[in-house]
This record gives C-alpha cells, sequence and structure tokens, in this order.
C-alpha cells in the first residue's frame, strides 16, 4: 500500500498538536511496511528526503510570499502540494492508494487530485472552525467552513478521534454518521485502526474500476 | 496519436459575463481556432441564465461555479474561485482522458488553477497576459498589489510560453517579471472586421441623428479618464474649429465628465461637442463607419483596441505616439501618429485627415488592408497554432511526455 499524507505541520516545523502525531503515524505505518509520503510545508528545507523510519518526505514552500491573509496563502501553496503529490503519483507508475488529509488546509489539493487522477482521500479532522473560531460567521470563516464541508462532500471517509468530534461533524455539517471513522487513541490499537480504514477505502478504490 | 490537437482555456471571463478586454478576446480566439482545426475547451465563470455547458461554433463552453459566499475581498474571491474551476476542470480533463493537450490560461485571474491543472495532468501550460498589476496600478503599492503582481510571476514562471498581444507588452512583462526573451512572443489582438459589413444602408439618415451634412465627425471612444487622454482632445477642439467645421462626438463614460463638460460649456462649444455617454453596440458601429477621423489621444495604452476598430470601420485615425498604439500605425501611411499630451500636435494631425480627402482616403484604404493582414482572427488564430505545435514539439521531447 501507498499512501500520501497531507499536513500543514510535521516535524521540524511543529504549530500544535498536529505535528507529533503525524510523525508518529507515518513512523508506525512505516514500520508496518507501509509506503509513506508525507507532504509538508516548509520554508528552508524544500528537497526530497528519506527518514530513518523509510517514510519519504516532500516539503514545499508558497511560491507566493506577499499575502493578505491565511485564505491566499493556504489557496497558492496548495497548487504546490498538488505539485508534490503528482510527482509522487507519476514517479510510481500512478500506484497510489489513498490521501489521508489533515484538517482543511490542503483539502482544496486532495480534492483535485481525487477529480483529476482518481486518487481518493480521507478528511481527518484534528479540530474544526466552528469550534476554533465559535460564533464567528465573517466571510473568511465562512470560506475556511466551506473548505472543510468540501473535504467532507469529496471525502471517501472521515476520520476522527472522538466520538464527541463524529457527533459535532454530524450536527454542524449533516455529514452521515457512517461516513465517520472514529480512530481510538489506545496505544495498541490505533495504528491497525488507521490500516484498517485505510484498506476499506483503497478496497473501495479498486471495486470503482 | 490522435490528429486533432486539442487546448484547454481557462477564462475568468466570456460572453455574456464581460468584465473587460479579455472575454471578447477568448471568444474570437476560440472561435477562430476551432476553424483552424483545433478542439478548443473554455473553463470560464458562470453568469446568471448562461447555460452551464454550450457548444458555440464548435467551442464547448463549461461555466463553473464561481464560489457564492461572501468573500473578503476581491483578490482572496479569486483563489477561491480557482479552486472551484480547479475541481471542475480537473473532473472534466479527467473524463474525456487523453485528449488534452495543453492548457492556456489568461491573466493572474486564473492562475491558480492554471498552474496545479499543468502539473496534475503534466501537460504544457501557455498564458497570455493581457495586462498586469504593475501597469494597472502604475507601481505596486499595497500589500494585495504586490500579492497579485507575485502571482503573475508565479504564472509566467510555470508557463511554456507567455504571450503578449503587443512589443509594448512584450518588453514591460520582460522587465516586471525578469523573463528571457525566448519565453515571450507577441501576437496581436484580432479585430472584428466582418461586424462593420452591411451598415451602409441606412447610413446617412444616422449621420444627420448626429452631425449637420457640411460637418465633419470626430470620434472618440473611451473611458472619459485621465489616461485616455480626452482632455487634450477638449483642448484641441478650438484649434480644429478654427480651421474645418466639424462635429466632436464623445462616447464612454468616467470621473473626468463634468469636468470635461464644464471646460466645454466655459468655451461656449456645447453645440459642438457632444456627449454622448455608453451607447449599444449597433449605434457605436455606426458612428465609427460613420466617423470622419478617429481620436485616439491616449496617454498610456498597453495595446489600443479602439484604434484597430476604426481601422476595420474604415475610419482615419490620429492617435498618440504611445504604447501599443505606436505598433498598431504606421505614421501617414495607417494613420497619423501625434505627439502625446500635446493639443497642438493633435489638431494638426485630425486638421490634416479632414482637409485633405484624398490623403484620407490613402489612410483608411491602407488600414482597412492592415487590418486584414495583420488583426484579422483567422491569421492569430493559426498564428496561435502555430506557438501550440511548437510547444508540444518541445514537449514531446521532454520526460513528461
Amino acid at each position: 500500500m501507498r499512501v500520501i499524507i497531507f499536513s500543514w505541520e510535521y516535524p521540524p516545523r511543529v504549530v500544535g498538536q498536529l505535528s507529533g502525531y503525524v510523525n508518529s503515524l507515518s513512523d508506525q505505518l512505516a514500520a508496518d511496511k507501509v509506503e509513506v509520503n508525507v507532504v509538508t510545508y516548509d520554508d528552508h528545507s524544500t528537497s526530497l528526503t528519506q527518514e530513518p523510519s523509510g517514510v519519504k518526505t516532500a516539503r514545499v514552500t508558497n511560491p507566493v510570499k506577499t499575502h493578505i491573509g491565511v485564505l491566499t496563502w493556504v489557496l497558492t501553496l496548495n497548487q504546490e502540494v498538488e505539485r508534490a503529490a503528482a510527482n509522487i503519483f507519476y514517479d510510481s507508475n500512478k500506484q497510489v492508494d489513498l490521501i489521508d488529509v489533515y484538517d482543511w488546509h490542503f483539502i482544496p489539493a486532495a480534492v483535485t487530485l481525487k477529480n483529476g487522477l482518481g486518487i481518493p482521500f480521507v478528511f481527518s479532522v484534528e479540530t474544526i472552525e466552528d469550534h476554533r473560531s465559535p460564533n464567528s460567521n465573517t466571510s473568511y470563516n465562512m470560506a475556511i467552513k466551506s473548505i472543510e464541508w468540501l473535504g467532507f462532500y469529496e471525502a471517501k471517509s472521515v476520520s476522527v478521534k472522538s466520538e464527541w468530534m463524529r457527533d459535532e461533524i454530524e450536527r454542524i455539517y449533516k455529514v452521515p454518521k457512517e461516513k465517520i471513522t472514529v480512530i481510538s487513541t489506545k496505544p495498541d490499537s490505533w495504528i491497525k485502526e488507521v490500516q484498517k480504514l485505510y484498506n476499506s477505502v483503497s478496497e473501495t478504490k479498486k471495486n470503482e474500476r | 496519436m490522435k490528429d486533432k490537437l486539442t487546448v484547454m482555456m481557462l477564462s475568468w471571463e466570456f460572453p455574456p459575463r464581460v468584465i473587460g478586454g479579455i472575454s471578447p478576446h477568448i471568444y474570437f480566439l476560440s472561435k477562430a481556432l476551432s476553424k483552424q482545426d483545433v478542439n478548443v475547451y473554455v473553463i470560464t465563470c458562470d453568469f446568471p441564465g448562461a447555460p452551464a455547458h454550450e457548444n458555440i461554433d464548435g467551442v464547448e463552453v463549461y461555466r463553473i461555479d464561481s464560489y457564492k459566499n461572501p468573500s473578503p475581498d476581491f483578490a482572496t474571491w479569486v483563489y477561491l474561485m480557482n479552486m472551484n474551476m480547479q475541481k471542475e476542470t480537473a473532473a472534466l480533463t479527467r473524463k474525456i482522458a487523453d485528449k488534452i493537450d495543453l492548457f492556456h490560461a489568461h491573466d493572474w485571474l486564473v492562475a491558480n488553477a492554471g498552474i496545479g491543472l499543468k502539473h496534475v495532468f503534466r501537460k504544457p501550460l501557455l498564458v497570455t497576459m493581457h495586462s498586469t498589476e504593475m501597469g494597472r496600478r502604475d507601481g505596486l503599492h499595497t500589500t494585495a498589489e504586490k500579492m497579485i503582481h507575485e502571482t503573475e510571476a508565479w504564472l509566467t514562471y510555470e508557463a511554456w510560453k507567455v504571450i503578449c498581444c503587443s512589443n509594448y507588452m512584450i518588453g514591460h512583462v520582460k522587465y516586471a517579471f525578469g523573463l528571457p526573451s525566448d519565453k515571450l512572443v507577441m501576437v496581436p489582438n484580432g479585430v472584428n472586421i466582418n461586424c462593420y459589413e452591411d451598415l451602409d444602408a441606412d447610413l446617412q439618415d444616422f449621420r444627420s441623428k448626429f452631425a449637420l451634412a457640411e460637418e465633419k465627425i470626430v470620434l472618440f471612444v473611451g473611458r472619459l479618464v485621465y489616461e485616455k487622454g480626452v482632455h487634450i482632445l477638449i483642448n484641441a477642439v478650438p484649434k480644429i474649429l478654427s480651421k474645418v467645421n466639424a462635429k466632436f462626438i464623445i462616447v464612454g463614460s468616467g470621473y473626468m465628465k463634468e469636468q470635461l463638460l464644464n471646460i466645454v460649456r466655459s468655451m461656449g462649444l456645447e453645440h459642438k461637442v457632444l456627449f454622448e455617454g455608453f451607447l449599444d453596440e449597433a449605434t457605436l458601429l455606426k458612428l465609427q463607419k460613420c466617423a470622419d477621423v478617429s481620436v485616439v489621444p491616449s496617454l498610456f495604452e498597453p495595446f489600443g483596441i479602439v484604434a484597430l476598430e476604426a481601422m476595420a470601420a474604415q475610419s482615419p485615425v490620429v492617435a498618440s505616439d504611445t504604447g501599443g498604439l505606436s505598433e498598431i500605425i504606421e505614421h501617414e501611411v495607417t494613420g497619423v501618429k501625434v505627439y502625446p499630451n500635446n493639443p497642438d500636435s493633435l489638431a494638426w494631425g485630425v486638421t490634416k485627415v479632414l482637409q485633405d480627402d484624398g490623403y484620407a482616403k490613402r489612410l483608411r484604404d491602407s488600414a482597412y488592408r492592415r487590418v486584414q493582414d495583420r488583426y484579422d482572427w483567422e491569421k492569430i488564430a493559426q498564428q496561435t497554432k502555430r506557438i501550440y505545435e511548437g510547444v508540444l514539439g518541445e514537449y514531446s521531447k521532454s520526460f513528461w511526455a
């Protein structure tokens, strides 16, 4: 199995908890013989690397340096994410089973890759805009929510870390419960649950061919 | 290998959505390319009442959901719209698998979509730069302007070739983005010659609504803004009237209108200078056809389409020697060039054309021939197709092919 993970933070870039989580997830997957490519953002070390664990990374920077907000920054960075992912796709003879996208930032790229190249994606949710910015319905927040909505709509599957989050996504975005998988945080089983989810997404992809 | 070249054109405007010059440009270019045996898909923003998909003379037009939620500002909307455009174009490109040969983007407004699609499908990207943020704003002053400028730079960097509509724009774009010369190609803008045919029937009647039989018609068409130099023409009016009897017809609107009206009133020439505001297309075409001279006194002009329209309408042109106009007009052959920002020079040019019918006829005849062999959409489509073929030839030797 070959998986691409999209995350806007990955060591050495640490913004919140996501960085560490994606790091241990990708290492664990690699240890279990899954071929893992992490596509992430970094302004300085933008070459392709291979970690000791076997995880391959592609760090992309934003080709446009001056921005008026996070939205314009994210939306231009997405093209570089697409470029990195497309390179992995073509270099692996078009054998990419799925993309696992962490939070909304790189949803636009995942959606284009799904529609253009037929790679399904999992939308893995750490937090959602409605919780980060409660009661804010400015056009700026709405745009982020609409990108999250697009992600829920286009994703083959949604993964969360708690039943509470599953219920919140169902309540706010009207996503059917069957589409959302709760990955437990138990040290002995979480990686198996992630792989089970990956397998089910990759199986449906094969059946659709 | 399939026999027909297929291009996917990306534009934020296409008729009936008309915001600026890109919309008619894509409309005529696509139709003319289709006649040159090129498969053309146009992906553009939706418009109330226009169908999501239609075929116009062989051109497949798809109108995408252009992001309807409120946006914080125009530039952010552009990037959000590009997200949708990219998604829908990707799905369409996949559906018509292996058929797309290249993507052709027009201006920064579709930069993200064009660049993303290039990498996802590994097909060459071409861009036509119709204008630049630096030129529009006369420099880069705000964060938003710098961001747009950098987006333009990124787009020209990712493009295989950058097409500009005049040598003036080639020079400007080369300087603005530091591009190598061999990346830039000049293909002029075109003009539709056919729309001026079959207008002769009631032209005398039509003319008499604007001018007396003994008055010559001097026509200005353009926005009433500083860079278009309409105030230079107003200042030249008394100088011209001292030599020739004429009526000055000003078509267009803009922030200078009141100021210009006041100048005309203070000169006591309200009966000689008519401000017509915006006119419908049929009336405008007839006026251009009737004009004894068409004046383009611009101070800044990347291309100067209005001069070409006058030439196609067989109206003699007097234009200031600046920007794209300098290339369109060959002095005393296809028109008269005058010093920019100089009412005396402008008056000299206009008077010369109006006083010498033989001279005016020579200008209009050679201008019309020039339009036919250089600015005809058929010729422009042939040139564009050759650029496509050249790029595909280079591409076929790359590791992407």
